[in-house]
């Protein structure tokens, strides 16, 4: 396969599979990245019967408050909506969908599990989902106006006496035009005043409460209204987050956090210009800015520039051994999400409302590698999780098998890394497999009896999987 | 991994069925060591022979869930206490004198003869800046320690900034592999969820431990990067907890962790870690399930006597098994709040604000409570709550400046005055 086409299965997808190779082959780059910028269209059986297992995502906001009214304020649609995030990120067929509602809830984020949104945090991914591959301007007066976002950046507890500014903030610093583009406090003031009125009622429902509004002129960087009355005060929020989110900043920003997501920690300005100028002329749609951004010659030198996170790695680590679901039940899922969790990158948890970042300075730790490798080693062995289903191990042995242990080696490497071992790693490997019994080198033939295919298989795929090879995307 | 049975469940809105409350807070609140600040380079270059730190292991014991510091340092004299708590009240004929109005709470007794001897001492009407009764969001801000700035680094980093990097073992998170809020940033810390654990999964002998670390090694030979310098970090950490953990620890002078206490087991790894001269400087301890809203019990039984008693013995075997060295650790309890004085109707006590910071360490002030009474009359509250007369950051700023050989605390606290509150003494 060619680089180009693997570098963009490896940073479009959670991680590469034999199916998925196969599939770009035969489609070729292009028509395989327009098939995923089209998730409608993509058929994802095993994804969907497994959501299955996971039915209270799928509830609105007044039927979890409905069931839980015994016990109200329960956090298991939130858990179970974060094991539903893994499972569609490990076996959804739509990857780069997946991704960008990943992308976006980080973007807009709102902590599930939290406190405040025990009720409306599945409701608000709907909309994630909704608007993942649409326009921005779309996501961000739907998002905004949330019980959740309301709920978590306070704002439901704003008034026209005492505006609560923090999402005001927010929705400035971190949603639209960045901490640099030139407001200042009064803007956020405005930025608040403007939101008065919007946030959820004893229903658990998103309502805008003309009482509340604060009613008087406003100006918001380039954006004023006279907002003369509470009961225009909702238009006017409506087309102060559109003017928001057609800004230039945001647009540099939106390209920016693609970039950094996509192509390198520290992208080059001009990809970043020029995917702010393709988004501001397709009036904040991400499609076009996707299809730039993953044709780009920046893009196409990219390979090596981004780290695997935590999270990441783990679903990388499953769908490359083939794993599938519990046959019934969904323990091993549980499993990975603690495993997971251990590891501080459960999906949607990230606390602050800027999203997990997204730059290797900020996940690179000693504990972090040695949880990962300790994971790579447990899910290989199936020792943890145990119950997940799939293929044995044996069945990565190339076929017919390799007549030495480097060519055993260079085969599970190419099967599991998309590239070949290294002279050194290779010898690593062999000197691992040798004992007081037998010295192991690349050229040692390679026997049914040998300890690489049998006992010691699920350690050498371990040590493939710990190489940076793997850690990278 | 289960809410403790010890625990009724938290009413509160952010209760968590089925997963651990602590954990999830811990997983939503920070992470597997990573730094929230987007573009900070963080360097995992330890020097060959790391700067010699020579202040106190300030030891940041977090008691997550909402610590109830008034049936802990117990305002007896305040005739406000046990009109306010006619059940959950601990009378005065069962406490521990602690001078004025205040008496520590029975369970507190293994921390007695520290007490006496002026090395365990606390601060009371502690409060925060911003007050809110989320735990989540009061964690985050306690942690982040920047009221009013838009920093998203937490307050043991920003310590760390100031210093010459030092070891792997610098800073490190003990009893749990998820690093605190306060460590978040670009400095790194390590997480050890214990000593024993922090080991290559498959090396179950000091012949599969070599031959893990000559592999990864070899594996992750080549430049310096984003992979291949913590591996390396990695990998010595785990060549000490090895050695470490080759040997049976023993703890010193008799001293006796309580059994089957995480916070036991926690602050043994601590004093492992301080006398086998890894080159600690922060240690953060989490203690959790101090969410009393129910069945909080009385002064000899219950969930908070239990715990009391708990880190009492833990505490206490900790300073034991130190010896000579707890001369130059500092302990310090922090709690995102207090509790409300009021008890509620099921036994327990809500989310409140003002609090009791507890200090134990050789350079500790102690024999006395610290700071100012605001009183438990109604006027008095804040909300319902005990008010919050010393900003908690001014302790915390007294320990790094006097204990632990901060200078300016500007990068630290920034904007933070006050008066210094006099919980310890120079070193």
């Amino acid at each position: 396969m060619d680089a180009q086409t693997l570098l963009l299965l490896r940073r479009a997808t959670y991680g590469p599979t034999p199916a998925l190779l196969a599939e770009a082959q035969k489609l070729g780059r292009r028509a395989w990245l327009e098939r995923q910028l089209a998730p409608h269209t993509i058929r994802d059986a095993l994804a969907e019967a497994t959501l299955k297992r996971f039915p209270r995502v799928g509830w609105s906001i007044s039927r979890v408050r409905e069931e839980y009214a015994a016990d109200f304020g329960s956090w298991d649609v939130m858990v179970e909506l974060t094991r539903a995030t893994i499972v569609r990120a490990v076996w959804s067929e739509r990857q780069l969908f997946e991704l960008m509602v990943e992308f976006w809830s980080n973007h807009l984020n709102v902590t599930c599990p939290s406190g405040d949104v025990w009720d409306s945090r599945a409701d608000y991914d709907r909309v994630i989902r909704a608007h993942a591959l649409g326009r921005f301007a779309d996501l961000l007066v739907a998002a905004s106006l949330h019980p959740a976002m309301q709920a978590y950046l306070d704002n439901q507890s704003s008034t026209k006496d005492h505006p609560n500014e923090n999402q005001g903030r927010e929705l400035l610093e971190l949603h639209t035009v960045g901490v640099d583009a030139g407001y200042d406090e009064s803007d956020v003031r405005d930025s608040a005043r403007i939101l008065t009125g919007f946030g959820t009622d004893g229903s658990g429902e998103a309502t805008y409460r003309t009482a509340r509004h604060w009613v008087g002129p406003v100006r918001v960087l380039g954006f004023h209204d006279t907002n003369d009355s509470a009961a225009g005060g909702k238009e006017v929020a409506v087309r102060y987050l559109e003017y928001l989110a057609r800004h230039e900043s945001t647009a540099r920003q939106i390209a920016t956090k693609l970039c950094r997501r996509f192509v390198a920690d520290e992208p080059s300005s001009s990809l970043i210009s020029r995917l702010a100028a393709t988004y501001l002329a397709h009036d904040t749609a991400v499609v076009p800015v996707l299809r730039e951004l993953f044709s780009s010659k920046e893009f196409n030198a990219s390979t090596g520039q981004k780290l695997r996170r935590p999270y990441e790695d783990m679903v990388a680590t499953v769908r490359v051994l083939g794993l599938k679901p519990d046959t019934s039940g969904t323990e091993g899922i549980e499993n990975l999400h603690w495993m997971i969790l251990d590891m501080g990158h459960s999906p949607l948890s990230w606390g602050p409302p800027n999203g997990y970042p997204d730059v290797a300075s900020a996940w690179q730790s000693p504990a972090g590698t040695l949880l990962r490798w300790n994971a790579h080693l447990n899910i290989a062995a199936r020792w943890w999780p145990s119950t997940l289903t799939g293929p044995a191990l044996a069945t990565m042995i190339p076929k017919p098998r390799p007549s030495n242990h480097g060519s055993l080696i260079d085969g599970l490497s190419e099967r599991l890394l998309q590239q070949r071992a290294t002279k050194a790693q290779q010898v690593a490997i062999c000197e691992f497999l040798s004992d007081e019994n037998a010295t192991v080198k690349p050229s040692t033939p390679i026997t049914k009896d040998s300890p690489a295919i049998g006992w010691r298989l699920p350690f050498v795929v371990s040590l493939l999987l710990d190489t940076p090879a793997f850690a990278l995307r | 991994m289960s809410i403790p049975s010890s625990a009724a469940p938290c009413l509160c809105p952010d209760a968590s069925q089925g997963l651990s409350r602590r954990t999830l807070l811990r997983g939503a609140a920070a992470t597997g060591a990573l730094a929230a600040v987007e573009g900070v380079g963080a360097q995992y270059a330890f020097a060959a022979s790391p700067a010699t730190y020579t202040g106190d292991v300030l030891v940041v014991l977090s008691l997550r869930g909402g610590f109830d510091g008034l049936n802990a340092v117990v305002p007896i004299g305040d005739p406000g206490y046990l009109a306010n708590r006619p059940t959950i009240g601990i009378a005065e004929r069962a406490l521990l004198p602690a001078g004025g109005i205040f008496g520590l709470h029975p369970a507190l007794n293994p921390l007695k003869k520290y007490w006496e001897a002026g090395t365990f001492g606390a601060v009371h009407a502690v409060g925060q800046d911003s007050p809110t009764r989320s735990h989540f969001q009061a964690m985050q801000e306690l942690e982040r320690a920047a009221p009013g700035s838009s920093l998203r680094t937490g307050w043991l980093d920003r310590t760390l900034g100031t210093r010459a990097r030092g070891s792997i073992f610098q800073a490190s998170q003990v009893g749990s592999t998820q690093v605190p809020p306060a460590l978040a940033g670009p400095n790194p810390e390590l997480a050890l969820g214990s000593v024993d654990s922090f080991e290559i999964s498959g090396a179950w002998d000091a012949t599969e431990h070599k031959r893990w670390t000559r592999a990864l090694t070899a594996m992750h030979s080549g430049a310096a990067g984003p992979v291949t310098t913590p591996a390396r970090a990695a990998l010595a950490a785990t060549a000490t907890t090895a050695a470490l953990a080759a040997a049976t620890y023993q703890p010193a002078n008799g001293a006796a962790y309580p059994e089957n206490s995480a916070l036991g087991k926690a602050l043994r790894d601590v004093a492992r870690l301080v006398k086998a001269d890894v080159g600690l400087q922060v240690a953060c301890v989490d203690e959790g399930d101090w969410d009393m809203h129910a069945g909080m019990g009385t002064a000899d039984e219950g969930w908070m006597h239990d715990h009391l008693t708990d880190l009492a013995q833990s505490l206490d075997a900790f300073a034991t098994d130190l010896g000579s060295r707890f001369a130059r650790v500092t302990v310090v309890t922090l709690s995102e709040f207090g509790r409300r004085v009021g008890e509620n109707g099921s036994g327990g006590v809500d989310h409140g604000h003002g609090n009791a910071v507890l200090l134990l360490g050789g350079g500790v002030n102690g024999g006395r409570v610290h700071g100012t009474w605001p009183g438990l009359s109604d006027p008095d509250l804040v909300d319902g709550d005990l008010a919050g007369t010393t900003d908690y950051r001014l302790i915390l700023g007294e320990i790094l400046q006097k204990r632990c050989g901060a200078g300016s605390l500007a990068q630290i606290f920034p904007g933070l005055s006050g008066p210094e509150p006099g919980v310890v003494k120079a070193a």
